[in-house]
């Protein structure tokens, strides 16, 4: 009651005006990346243009004699999908075995599992390179950046799943034993119903960390499985000659993360703070 | 027996794939640090396949340390641009969560306006901020800078304000693509996007925080500044430390955003570095890359120290 008191008729007006000022300044950017997808390449860098010009969607019906669009976005889909699969089904063994039968060392194997994020990508880049192009000759494959984005994200989501996991009463578990069912049947039937919200959210994140992967995605492919990071990162368009048609790829290649991504705005805190803030 | 075994049966394929993908590449970089090894040689075309009889010893280390030029640069700059960011987003993400923490109309669009950015593509990032909105000439900064000019130059016209604002020089739009600018360009578009991270985590932690304590020092007559700085501010110690921690992690390593801005222009950190020997001197990319792995376990141990032990319990 008391804040109610003292919060002046300006307070009132003030902080919601400052609140939604700033939502806009960060959103802004991002509109204008729409907007400008909307503008031919000339309107795009005319001044006279800058705010009315008569919006076409040519941008986005070329965009695939433009830069071949889809190929990449296909690529992008077939490897998160794949990527983010695999991950769960490495995932979720290990991390209900860590939170239902821990032992002293699982506390190691969590820290040791995080500990591999820190290892500095750039560091390892030309044996990565090496090894796929001369030794297993799976350089520039679906299958290696399906691999190595699952590996870079393996670790969050064993700690995703983990912390899930550990919210779950072991008696529930422990009466699934009892009944003799199977340490498969356990985790199908069991622990995926009732951890459904957690491994779907943990899902999701996973697939979009490795949409918007850019590191492995763009030095280990050349052009048959490259993602749109790599279609993006090669299309920088320094003279500013495509800014409407760059606008548009780029809108196709954020705008569907970004919707998911407002779906696991909650998740995404404990995910990305192993539950560490609730 | 079995009561045992499963348990580690179940989690052996996650640690020996994550065991191999750190080992393997690692103890490459590590040999390969050691060698004399490039891709292209005229001169010594026995360089270019690794081999122990190329031993070098630590004298790639030597090279990068004290002949490489660039390589203490881009250690300050990796340094520099990570700070940098990671100040910026803390003090940003404190008190945009603070204003957002209150209720008004709306809020639920202001979260999903403000989030937004953390979703966006490094690639998308980069390319929309050093175009569209940073360079000087097509880019809003520059047509901003132009706008001021023109108003300043009609400005000029009026009969007694005239003479006032003919003293105002034109002013140049700063160009974001030489070295210490594009620095400035990174820090500000990754700013952008994990300032909604930390919002988000800030957020969630304020809305955990004790009202009743709170309302208890409003009654005893404390102001804003010392709730804050008495009750806010210790309650967000460890959500500001694992902010700091995961952030550290990513912006380490950061990358495509260093690569879209400052191709050839200087603005390097490790990582990029480590990229430019990597197209022929292997063995100084090797070197520098196990600087790159010390200076990420300084920085995981630190951060380990001080976040692990809370995530546990």
């Amino acid at each position: 009651m008391a804040v109610v008191a003292q919060s002046s008729r300006f307070s009132k007006l003030f902080w919601p005006v400052l609140a939604w000022t700033v939502a806009l300044v960060f959103f802004f950017p991002i509109f204008w990346l729409i907007f400008t997808s909307f503008k031919t390449d000339a309107d795009a860098v005319k001044p006279d243009h800058l705010i009315f010009f008569k919006p076409t969607l040519e941008n986005y019906i070329n965009m695939t004699e433009n830069y071949d669009y889809w190929r990449f976005a296909i690529n992008s889909v077939i490897t998160s999908t794949f990527a983010t699969v695999l991950a769960l089904v490495v995932g979720v063994p290990a991390a209900y075995a860590m939170a239902f039968n821990p032992t002293r060392h699982t506390k190691d194997v969590l820290l040791w599992m995080l500990s591999t994020k820190m290892l500095p990508a750039a560091a390892v880049l030309y044996p990565m390179t090496f090894l796929t192009k001369n030794f297993l000759d799976i350089y520039d494959t679906h299958f290696l950046v399906i691999l190595v984005l699952c590996l870079i994200n393996l670790p969050i989501v064993i700690w995703m799943l983990f912390t899930y996991f550990k919210e779950i009463p072991k008696e529930i578990i422990e009466a699934g034993k009892m009944d003799g069912v199977s340490t498969w049947g356990e985790i199908k039937d069991i622990l995926i119903p009732l951890a459904w919200g957690g491994v779907a959210s943990t899902a999701l994140l996973c697939f979009i960390f490795c949409w918007n992967e850019a590191y492995w995605t763009v030095r280990l492919t050349t052009t048959e499985a490259s993602t749109l990071s790599k279609l993006i990162e090669g299309n920088r368009a320094p003279e500013g000659l495509f800014f409407g048609r760059l606008s548009a790829v780029s809108t196709a290649a954020v705008a569907p993360i970004i919707v998911l991504g407002w779906f696991c705005q909650k998740q995404l805190v404990q995910g990305l703070t192993f539950g560490a803030v609730k | 027996m079995a009561k045992r075994t499963l348990p580690r049966l179940l989690q052996a394929p996650a640690v020996l794939l994550l065991l191999l993908w750190m080992l393997i590449p690692l103890s490459m970089t590590l040999y390969f640090s050691f060698i004399r090894y490039v891709l292209n040689s005229l001169r010594k075309p026995e360089w270019t396949t690794p081999s122990l009889s190329n031993w070098r010893g630590l004298g790639n280390y030597e090279y990068v340390l004290f002949n490489a030029k660039d390589f203490w640069f881009a250690v300050q700059n990796s340094v520099f641009i990570v700070t940098s960011i990671l100040l910026l987003t803390v003090a940003l993400g404190l008190a945009i969560a603070l204003l957002v923490n209150r209720s008004f109309p709306g809020r639920g669009i202001v979260r999903v306006l403000i989030i937004s950015p953390f979703f966006v593509m490094p690639a998308v990032n980069a390319v929309l901020w050093i175009n569209m909105i940073l360079d000087p000439v097509l880019g809003l900064n520059g047509l901003a800078v132009e706008g001021l000019n023109g108003l300043v130059a009609g400005l000029r016209e009026f009969p007694l304000l005239g003479g006032f604002f003919s003293l105002w020089p034109e002013i140049e739009p700063i160009s974001f693509r030489a070295t210490q600018t594009s620095a400035y360009a990174v820090i500000m578009m990754v700013t952008w996007q994990w300032t909604p991270f930390a919002v988000l985590i800030f957020m969630t932690s304020l809305q955990s925080e004790d009202q009743q304590q709170k309302e208890a020092a409003i009654l005893d007559g404390a102001n804003a500044w010392s709730q804050f700085r008495n009750l806010t501010l210790p309650h967000l110690a460890r959500p500001i430390a694992i902010v700091l921690m995961i952030q550290a992690i990513f912006h380490l390593s950061l990358y495509a955003e260093i690569e879209i801005v400052s191709r050839g222009n200087g603005n390097k950190n490790l990582p990029y570095l480590i990229g430019d020997f990597a197209t022929n001197n292997i063995g100084a990319a090797s070197a520098t890359g196990i600087f790159a792995v010390i200076l990420a376990n300084i920085v995981a141990i630190f951060l380990i120290r001080m976040v692990g032990k809370s995530l546990m319990d």
